[in-house]
């Protein structure tokens, strides 16, 4: 047993590594030897995680992972405790389907990060990833429940056909954010382009935000624009074309 | 033992085991965290009476809420754990609620008993409410005409003490309420601990029952009352013409024991004869504050 379980990439992936073995909660139950031994897809075909990676540490729910990422898909999946931490960027379907822990990614995400495995119609139902970069299209796709942030930007359709949950944009959201929200919250403080069918309803100061953003500091080290803590945000309920309970909150002012 | 010149007596306060919750109400402002602090802990004297006690225990800078405004810490207690979620979520609901850009959260996030305060108070938004969960903590978000209430959705509840006091012997009213008014100074702020008695301070100490009326819980405490030195087996010394107490609730012994100490102290003063306390022979409460151990 030891206090952390570090993956370093020792041989840089030629094609898409699919590497959804990788979940903090599920490493804590794992030798060194059985994590290295746990299956990936690189480029279709079957391998090991310790083909790519080197293993120190077992048994233990904090992992932290080295290296460059970007072709490392689904790390995360379906995770439901621990921490993972990412130095760099990762690639696509970062936590999809995750039920809890934290993912905290130094750099940014791929396409899907939080979002819901093929043919599922739930995306994350709980934990928390937060993405230091920015994140590809559609982060927090289907979620149910859970939080996700991003430093950067988002790409298209950031909360596309949410449940509910929380994403927090500090840049700006690409286009479709919110398509098909039914529940939850997607919070932007640069620019959004906003589906047609949500609907304003005021501009205030959400108590809850303030609170959000202080945990976020001092748990992620975020730190949030002075006037955007406790600003005012205009509230556009939506999505009018399903429940309409949800929300785009955009920071407008101190 | 004496202090200044004043008789410590040599006996001790009773006191309870109580059920105890902290709520901490931020606003935009002191004033309006103050505003609704002060109704919410109203009418919160004594159970005799009240079902609960309540008071403010301390100001609260923006670097110690939740939110990053100001507040105040609320102590709340009752004498039963049944009672304690009733009567918050009737007083919160009425006080908390209303009153204009607060918040309400648990102050007691380890208390290992928990109170379903926040989720019975969603309800009032009538379907419109919704809930985030921050560090693993759950709020609801009920929307009202200002725009939005934020309130913890449970409250950590764990055992508290309530009734230590003491009694203030002076040798006129002038004495004994200058005398409470600086224990009252020296005892407010003090983690743990709320005076729930106006200002602090208590004109009529009861005993248990009445002499006369079956149907009273509690009556005058006549062996106290210098009006009655005459009349009843009074316990007063010679020289004493009024008698004030100071009631004091807690989340635990040793803050109430210090409380008591800097209270005490301060009330040792020109115009006091002697410190004394209530109990009802160490029958009824679990704890005793004997006066001299707390002063020495």
């Amino acid at each position: 047993m030891s206090d952390a379980v570090t993956l370093t990439l020792a041989a840089v992936p030629a094609h898409p590594l699919v590497a959804d073995c990788i979940a903090a909660d599920r490493f804590a139950a794992l030798a060194e030897r059985e994590i290295a031994a746990l299956p990936v897809t690189h480029g279709g075909r079957p391998a090991r995680l310790g083909d790519f990676f080197r293993v120190s540490g077992g048994r233990a729910a904090t992992v932290r992972i080295e290296g460059d990422l970007r072709l490392v898909e689904g790390i995360g999946t379906g995770m439901a405790g621990g921490e993972l931490v990412i130095e760099g960027g990762v690639g696509r379907d970062l936590g999809v389907g995750m039920a809890g822990g934290r993912i905290d990614v130094g750099g940014d995400a791929g396409e899907n990060a939080g979002g819901a495995p093929p043919g599922a119609a739930r995306g994350m139902t709980g934990g928390e990833i937060v993405i230091h970069g920015s994140a590809g299209p559609r982060p927090g796709a289907a979620a149910r429940r859970g939080l996700i942030v991003i430093a950067g930007s988002a790409g298209p359709g950031a909360g596309r056909g949410m449940i509910a949950g929380t994403v927090v944009v500090y840049g700006a959201a690409g286009p479709g954010a919110g398509r098909f929200l039914k529940r939850g919250s997607i919070v932007v403080l640069g620019a959004v382009e906003r589906p047609a069918t949500f609907r304003y309803a005021c501009t205030y100061r959400p108590p809850f935000l303030p609170l959000l953003f202080r945990y976020l500091e001092r748990r992620y080290g975020l730190a949030t624009p002075q006037g955007a803590l406790a600003g005012r945000y205009a509230r556009y309920a939506g999505d009018m074309a399903e429940l309409g309970k949800g929300e785009i909150l955009h920071w407008v002012s101190e | 033992m004496n202090i200044n010149g004043v008789l410590i007596e040599d006996t001790f306060a009773e006191a309870f085991t109580m059920r105890v919750a902290r709520l901490v109400i931020t606003a935009r402002s002191p004033k309006w965290a103050r505003a609704a602090a002060e109704k919410l802990t109203g009418f919160a004297t004594s159970v005799i009476g009240c079902k609960c006690e309540a008071g403010i225990e301390r100001d609260l800078a923006p670097s110690e809420t939740p939110d990053g405004r100001p507040g105040v810490s609320v102590l709340f207690l009752t004498m039963d754990k049944e009672s304690l979620p009733q009567q918050l979520i009737v007083r919160l609901g009425q006080t908390v609620l209303t009153c204009p850009t607060t918040a309400c959260f648990d102050g007691l996030p380890d208390a290992p008993d928990r109170l379903a305060v926040g989720k019975a108070l969603r309800v009032f938004g009538d379907g419109f409410q919704a809930s985030k969960i921050i560090g693993g903590r759950r709020y609801w978000r009920i929307p009202v005409m200002e725009g939005e209430f934020l309130v913890e959705e449970m409250f950590g509840m764990q055992k508290g003490v309530g009734g230590g006091n003491f009694l203030i012997l002076a040798e006129d009213a002038d004495a004994a309420l200058a005398a409470a008014e600086a224990a009252v100074d020296a005892m407010t702020g003090r983690p743990g601990v709320i005076l729930p008695f106006p200002g602090g301070v208590v004109r009529s100490g009861s005993k248990v029952g009445s002499r006369r009326y079956k149907q009273m819980i509690a009556t005058t405490n006549d062996a106290f009352a210098p009006t009655l030195r005459a009349l009843v087996a009074s316990q007063l010394p010679a020289g004493v013409n009024s008698v004030l107490e100071i009631v004091l609730d807690g989340t635990d012994a040793p803050a109430i024991a210090a409380a008591m100490r800097a209270g005490i102290r301060a009330a040792c003063r020109p115009g006091v004869r002697a410190i004394s306390a209530g109990n009802y022979g160490g029958k009824l409460g679990p704890h005793h504050f004997h006066l001299r151990q707390i002063v020495a």
